[in-house]
């Protein structure tokens, strides 16, 4: 006579129910000694009284045996949770040992999948996601002047004042411009670095490591300071702190040195080392014609970009209707720091890490594939467990089990695979990406590596497992062994399995295919100068020494004639800015008989170059002459060599030679006219990539005014040797002939033009090479996949087509029965890799050169090689299939 | 302490009880009384929790079977370490029951 409802009773259906059983204990306890004492002739009432007498309060008794049965309860779960996991673990561990040879397989596909992706990540994740190392960086923004379509226009000494005094967006200001100095305490040394007003170290906030920066008031007082770069201090003082306070030589004056700053300080591609004063003298301070410097501005908290190009739209407004003359076609562009640093990588760097992710997740396939196909042999096994009494979800966690600890053996293996990596992509990448030395194991990398790993191993785990969990679990018990392996859903797993690899594989080939066409494209573009057996070098003259525009030009004919005199040198010339490495300044051009504004006027790169320049870089004479010795005499009539560029924008469908124009002139409104002589074959001085500009060549003997100060006095030598020797071998040579004319005079940038070329296509080379390496490893485990798969079907039909040979069909039709199914495969999985890759392969159009994202060609060629290496790998198990004996293959069964 | 004391006095014999073989609630404490020659009587309010604190320990487990008179009653059973808590145990308490009963049956003071 049970007082627990039966209801109650079903619960315990869903587990145990502690309260319920406490109820139905004490109930039993309570009737058992009821019918003792009612046996004994107590009434019903007073003998249901008597037994409950010995429980005292029997709620509060029931409450305390239900407590602690509660508690035991929770205790058991604990434990038995945790025997299950040691016990899964043990078991996984035991199925890893017990096939080495595919556990091996297994461990290198994941780790060479997460080693990949890891090593990209850790490139991608130094160079773009690493906060910068400033307070507040990203208010950090670039004040640009533009000009028609150029965007990021250097500013003039006008504008930087106008923006600083006028704007209402900005905490700091800064104007920088790059510098380079001879530094001549001892060895004399050219270093790079940069002029900066004292705002710059206000805006970026990072302490110096010793000393203090300059300030505008102690700038004003003495402006011979400098702010040395910690890595200058390190090496050519000895990290020496006694050294701020003292003077050293740069530009053969005596500068003093009054902190030290620190790496961090390097917020620019120009690496300085060294930060000297910038300083504008009062008459420039409404020049706004002259273009030559860098803005950095900190936004004020809270004002956005959009906000400060507004105002600063505002500001230039008022520029522009004060100064009409010097700002036609001229606005304002203001960019955040991180765009201009990073922007040009954001695309390249995820396109290889989505890459890198393509290829792991192939790899992913083929472990999930070889995991199904050990499942089917396992079938029997998961069947008998199912049939004692494991869980589906015990099975199903068995399995993953198994999988995420295989995936956090190769995810391991596949961290120090990637510390390689990251050393390789370091070494091997473009120089250019900011910040990529840093690339390393950092802890955020290691998490981005264990989450992976684990979605690796969930990944390729949790088909296989369902799978198994799913499967009928009498089926194979029933069954005999093999028989038991047909099934045409488990087939249409794996081979949907492998159709989505290809698919992957296709859009990878698709890709790489358009970087290498790219590639290749790009080296079939005319430079418009010769790249071999020429070698540069530059050097710059100390004003203190060269002051006159006669002593610049004579140290220059000396050193020239010195480097001509060595043997093996043929032409030897020199150029203020050669192609590729650095440009120079613009200057509007005045076309004679044609109206002029500066706004609208023909901007080339002007040039001072000696005669022999334009021979030993190998640029190609178009019309009239180049410049001879003659015209470098004292006295000689004014004249300039133009590019084809220049002379069709200049004179559009005329003759340019013995036309006359003027440039860089003393005075705005006075012309200096000087005689083209000359048209030589344009020149891309910014790389293959990059269309010519115009450019202007002028005597170096005949510079416009001020031009040595603005050019630092500086040229780069051009020599060109015999093609049997070595362009680098003489570069001992061309400092002998320095050293003969000044002792005191660096030579830097040194460098053959295809050392230079090589430097300038580092970037595209190696995206390029990346992602064929990827689309390489891409296509061979899809290789891998459909090998597999076609093997496993065979093995399946093993018996199948040893009936149909013993029935009399001929070999052919089951090589064809094989291929067939292989092929289908295939051209599902091109097919929907062709459609994926015209959506995927958007993203790199930015990064392809005169190629089209939707290349025809280069589509069907890549889906044909996929096709080609489909078949191939489906050849091997068809030719067994074919050789399968008729006899053995019955006999087996 | 009073109370471990007994609390410790009851799971003892509780346990000396089920290794005779499974038993439920019930029939633990009737075996106790019946034992100690009705001497000892067993409060239930004291019974069920000693017999839970003890599940809890692991020391016994239980499972639901019928009983003589035909109900679904719950019965315990030493489980191995419970046997071994016995031994243990049982020793400690009769050592102690001596110890007590000689005290309370000296007849002369102890020499100081």
């Amino acid at each position: 006579m049970s007082t627990t409802p039966l209801w109650r009773r079903y619960l315990r259906f869903w587990g145990s129910d502690p309260g319920a059983d406490v109820d139905d204990e004490f109930a039993f306890h309570v009737e058992t000694r009821v019918d003792e004492l009612v046996a004994q002739g107590f009434s019903a009432k007073a003998a249901r009284e008597e037994a409950l007498r010995g429980f005292g309060d029997i709620q509060q008794v029931k409450a305390i045996c239900r407590t602690l049965a509660e508690e035991r309860e929770r205790t058991m779960q604990r434990t038995q949770w945790w025997a299950d996991w040691r016990h899964d673990l043990r078991f996984a561990v035991r199925q890893l040992i017990v096939s080495p040879l595919l556990t091996a397989v297994l461990m290198v596909t994941i780790a060479v999948g997460i080693g990949a992706t890891v090593a990209i990540f850790s490139v991608l994740n130094a160079v773009l996601l690493r906060p910068l190392p400033w307070a507040d960086s990203d208010r950090l923004v670039f004040v640009y002047e533009t000009w028609r379509e150029f965007r990021q226009g250097s500013a003039s000494v006008g504008h930087f004042h106008d923006w600083t005094e006028q704007g209402e967006v900005f905490e700091q200001t800064a104007a920088l411009t790059r510098a380079t100095f001879n530094l001549s305490d001892g060895e004399p040394e050219r270093v790079s670095g940069v002029r900066v007003t004292p705002g710059y170290f206000r805006a970026l906030q990072i302490p110096p490591v010793l000393g203090s920066y300059f300030t505008e008031a102690e700038v004003a007082r003495d402006p011979r300071l400098v702010v040395l770069g910690d890595g200058l201090w390190r090496r050519r003082f000895a990290g020496d702190p006694s050294l701020v306070g003292r003077t050293i030589r740069l530009n053969g004056q005596t500068h003093t040195v009054v902190g030290i700053a620190p790496p961090e300080n390097n917020m620019t591609q120009l690496a300085p080392q060294l930060f000297a004063p910038l300083v504008f003298p009062p008459q420039q301070r409404f020049n706004y014609g002259a273009h030559s410097f860098t803005v950095l501005a900190k936004l004020k908290a809270g004002v956005s970009r959009d906000a400060a190009q507004v105002d600063m739209e505002r500001v230039t407004r008022g520029i522009a209707e004060r100064e009409p003359k010097n700002m036609e076609g001229r606005g304002v562009n203001v960019r955040s720091y991180s765009d201009v640093m990073f922007g040009d990588f954001r695309t390249p760097a995820y396109v290889m890490l989505a890459s890198v992710i393509c290829v792991l997740l192939i790899g992913c396939v083929n472990v999930a594939n070889l995991l199904l196909a050990r499942a089917t042999t396992r079938r029997r096994e998961i069947a008998i467990r199912s049939a004692i009494g494991g869980g589906r979800w015990r099975i199903v966690r068995q399995l993953l089990t198994e999988s995420v600890m295989l995936a956090l053996l190769g995810g391991a293996a596949g961290v120090g695979l990637a510390y390689f990596g990251i050393r390789l992509l370091v070494d091997f990448g473009p120089r250019n990406a900011p910040r990529l030395q840093n690339a390393g194991l950092q802890p955020e990398v290691l998490l981005f590596a264990f989450g992976i790993t684990l979605l690796t191993g969930l990944a390729f785990g949790l088909a296989p497992a369902l799978r198994a969990a799913r499967a009928n679990m009498l089926t194979p018990l029933r069954e005999g062994s093999k028989s038991a392996l047909r099934g045409a859903g488990r087939d249409r797993l794996r081979g949907g399995l492998v159709v989505g690899e290809i698919a992957v594989a296709v859009v990878l080939l698709v890709s790489a295919g358009l970087f290498i066409r790219s590639a290749w494209r790009l080296q079939q573009v005319p430079l418009g100068f010769e790249v071999r057996s020429v070698l540069s070098a530059r050097l710059a003259l100390p004003p203190e020494r060269y002051a006159a525009d006669e002593a610049v030009a004579d140290a220059y004919r000396r050193i020239l004639e010195h480097a001509r005199a060595v043997p093996g040198i043929g032409r030897a010339g020199a150029s203020t800015g050669i192609p590729l490495v650095g440009g120079g300044p613009d200057a509007s051009v005045q076309v004679e008989g044609k109206p002029f504004s500066p706004g609208s006027a023909v901007s080339p790169a002007i040039r001072l170059i000696t005669e022999d320049y334009v021979e030993a870089i190998g640029m190609v004479r178009v019309r009239g002459r180049t410049m001879t010795a003659s015209d470098m005499a004292a006295g000689a009539a004014p004249v300039v060599v133009v590019n084809e560029r220049l002379a069709s924008l200049a004179w559009p469908g005329e003759d340019p030679i013995g036309k006359r124009l003027s440039t860089w002139t003393r005075e705005i409104d006075k012309p200096e006219w000087r005689e083209v002589v000359g048209v030589v074959g344009d020149v891309r001085s910014f790389g293959p990539d990059t269309p010519a500009r115009p450019e202007l060549f002028l005597p170096y003997t005949q510079p416009p005014v001020m031009a040595w100060p603005a050019f630092q006095r500086s040229m780069a030598l051009v020599v060109r040797v015999r093609s049997t020797d070595d362009a680098a071998a003489h570069v001992s040579s061309l400092r002998s002939a320095v050293r003969v004319v000044d002792s005191t005079l660096p030579l830097y940038e040194v460098l053959t033009m295809e050392q230079a070329l090589g430097a300038d296509g580092a970037g595209t080379r190696f995206s390029t090479w990346l992602m064929s390496l990827l689309a390489a490893t891409g296509l061979l485990l899809a290789a891998v996949g459909i090998y597999g798969v076609i093997s496993y079907f065979v093995t399946q039909r093993t018996s199948e087509i040893g009936l149909r040979l013993a029935l009399g069909a001929t070999p052919q039709s089951v090589l064809i029965m094989v291929v067939r199914h292989g092929a289908t495969l295939a051209v599902i999985g091109i097919v929907i890799g062709l459609i994926a890759a015209l959506g995927a392969t958007r993203a790199v159009r930015t990064l392809l050169f005169e190629i089209s994202a939707t290349d025809p060609t280069t589509y069907v060629v890549g889906g044909m090689a996929l096709f080609g290496i489909a078949l191939l790998a489906c050849a091997v198990p068809a030719v067994r299939a074919v050789r399968v004996s008729p006899m053995q293959s019955l006999a087996e069964q | 302490m009073e109370k471990e004391l007994l609390h410790g006095t009851l799971e003892v014999l509780i346990l000396k009880t089920l290794s005779w073989g499974p038993m439920h609630g019930f029939g633990i404490g009737r075996w106790i009384e019946q034992l100690s020659g009705n001497e000892l009587r067993i409060e239930e309010g004291s019974l069920y929790p000693a017999l839970y604190r003890i599940e809890k320990k692991g020391w016994v487990d239980a499972s639901w079977g019928v009983s003589d008179n035909q109900r679904r009653a719950k019965y315990y059973r030493l489980t191995t370490e419970g046997r071994r808590q016995l031994h243990k145990n049982a020793d400690t308490w009769s050592t102690f029951a001596h110890a007590v009963a000689r005290v309370l049956g000296a007849k002369q003071q102890p020499a100081s």
